[in-house]
C-alpha cells in the first residue's frame, strides 16, 4: 500500500475521484461501494474487484476530506434489498478531481515524475 | 462452498473487526459491506458467472482487504489494541510473502489464490485468538501457554495441508488430526478457558496425538515409501512434546494465581 504525504491524494484515491467525476458528468450523481469497484474493473481492464477494505477504507477517508458525501438509500427505492450506501462528489471533490485528472492528462504526455495531487 | 456461505464468512469477518467501535461507525461498515455482498452476488449470477467463482472472488476481496480492514480500525479505536491488530496483519502479510518469494525462486513451490487464502485466514485468525487470550491472561505463563499451544495447533494444520504428516500428501488417515483439534477445542470450553482446566485439555490433545501415531502404525502406515517409523514417531512426538509444554505452562499458570479470600 503506497504511503501517504500529508495533504495529498492515493492513487486508488484519485482514480475514485475521476470515476466519480466521470459519472457526474453522465448524469449519474450518485454511486454506491460495488457499483465503483464494478466500475473501476471494467475503466482498468482488472479480473478482480478491489477489496472490501481497500474500497471502503478509502471513501471513507474522502468523505473525511469533505471529498465525497454519503448518505443512505431510501428504504422504499431497495426494493427488498439490503440499503445502499450512496455517495456523491462534493463542490471541493470534483475540483480535486478536475485537477487530478489534468494533471493524470499531462503526466501521459509529458512522462516525469510528478507529484501526488494536492487536497487544497 | 456457495457465495452465500463466503458472504456470511465475510460478514462474521466484517463483524469481529468492528466490535467495541462506536455503534453508528460498526453499524454503518457492518450495512454498507452487506449490501455490498448482495449486489455482488446479484450482478455476478445476472451475468452468468458461476457460483464457485463469485465465492472464490468474495473470499479474495476480503483477504486483500484485511490490511486496509485492520488499519480502519485502527484510526477508529484506541491506539494500543489499533497497534495489536495491525502488527497480527503485517505479520501474517510477513509469513505469507515467503511462500510468495519461493514461488518466484522455484518452481517446486506452487500455491494458489485458495491456498494464499486459507493461510492468511489461519494465521490472522490464530494471532486475533491469541490477543483476545493475552489481554485476558492473568499472568506470563499463561500468555506463553497460550501462544505454545496455537502455535501448535497452527503447525499442524499447516505441515498436515502442505505436506500430510502420515503417508503422501492427501492421505485420508491425516484427518484423524481433525479430532486432534477438536479435542483440544472442547477441552477449552469445557475448561473455559481457566489455566487448571487448560492444563488437562491441552493434556488430553497431547494424550489424542499419541493415539493417532499409534493407530497409524497399526494400520501399517508406515510401510508407505515415505512415511517410515520414525519419521511418523518424530513428527507426531513433536507436536506431543508441544502441547504437554503448554498443558505444563497452563499448569504453572494456575498455581501462581493468587487464591480468593471468601471468608
Amino acid at each position: 500500500m503506497p504511503r501517504r504525504k500529508p495533504g495529498t491524494l492515493l492513487p486508488l484515491e484519485t482514480e475514485i475521484l475521476g470515476l466519480a467525476l466521470s459519472m457526474l458528468r453522465s448524469g449519474h450523481a450518485t454511486f454506491h461501494g460495488f457499483g465503483l469497484a464494478q466500475s473501476m474493473r471494467e475503466q482498468t481492464g482488472s479480473r478482480s474487484l478491489t477489496g472490501h477494505g481497500t474500497l471502503y477504507k478509502a471513501l471513507s477517508r474522502l468523505e473525511e476530506f469533505g471529498l465525497l458525501s454519503s448518505r443512505w438509500e431510501d428504504a422504499p427505492t431497495a426494493e427488498g434489498r439490503p440499503r445502499r450506501r450512496l455517495y456523491e462528489l462534493t463542490a471541493h471533490g470534483a475540483d480535486v478531481a478536475e485537477r487530478a485528472l489534468a494533471d493524470t492528462a499531462e503526466q501521459a504526455t509529458a512522462p516525469s515524475r510528478r507529484p501526488a495531487p494536492k487536497l487544497a | 462452498m456457495t457465495p452465500e456461505r463466503i458472504a456470511e464468512l465475510v460478514a462474521r469477518w466484517v463483524r469481529f473487526y468492528t466490535r467495541k467501535l462506536p455503534t453508528p461507525i460498526a453499524r454503518r461498515r457492518v450495512d454498507e459491506i452487506d449490501a455490498d455482498l448482495h449486489d455482488q452476488i446479484a450482478h455476478e449470477r445476472a451475468h452468468g458467472t458461476s457460483d464457485r467463482r463469485i465465492a472464490l472472488s468474495i473470499l479474495s476481496r476480503m483477504v486483500r482487504g484485511l490490511a486496509a480492514d485492520a488499519s480502519w480500525r485502527g484510526e477508529h479505536s484506541t491506539p494500543e489494541k489499533a497497534m495489536k491488530s495491525h502488527k497480527i496483519v503485517l505479520a501474517a502479510a510477513f509469513i505469507l510473502s515467503l511462500p510468495l518469494l519461493a514461488m518466484l525462486l522455484t518452481d517446486s513451490v506452487a500455491w494458489g489464490p485458495g491456498d494464499f487464502a486459507l493461510a492468511g485466514a489461519l494465521l490472522v485468525g490464530i494471532g486475533l485468538a491469541f490477543q483476545v487470550a493475552a489481554r485476558n491472561a492473568g499472568n506470563t505463563a499463561y500468555r506463553i501457554a497460550v501462544g505454545v499451544a496455537l502455535a501448535a495447533a497452527l503447525l499442524l494444520v499447516w505441515v498436515n495441508l502442505s505436506l500430510g504428516i502420515i503417508g503422501e500428501t492427501g492421505d485420508p488417515a491425516d484427518l484423524m488430526y481433525g479430532g486432534v483439534l477438536v479435542v483440544g477445542i472442547i477441552g477449552a470450553v469445557i475448561a473455559r478457558f481457566q489455566p487448571q482446566g487448560m492444563a488437562r485439555a491441552l493434556l488430553a490433545t497431547a494424550l489424542a496425538t499419541a493415539v493417532v501415531a499409534v493407530i497409524a502404525l497399526i494400520a501399517g502406515k508406515h510401510q508407505a515409501p515415505i512415511s517410515s517409523v520414525w519419521e511418523i514417531l518424530g513428527l507426531n512426538g513433536i507436536f506431543v512434546a508441544l502441547f504437554i509444554a503448554s498443558a505444563l505452562l497452563f499448569r504453572r499458570a494456575a498455581l501462581k494465581r493468587p487464591r480468593v479470600d471468601v471468608s
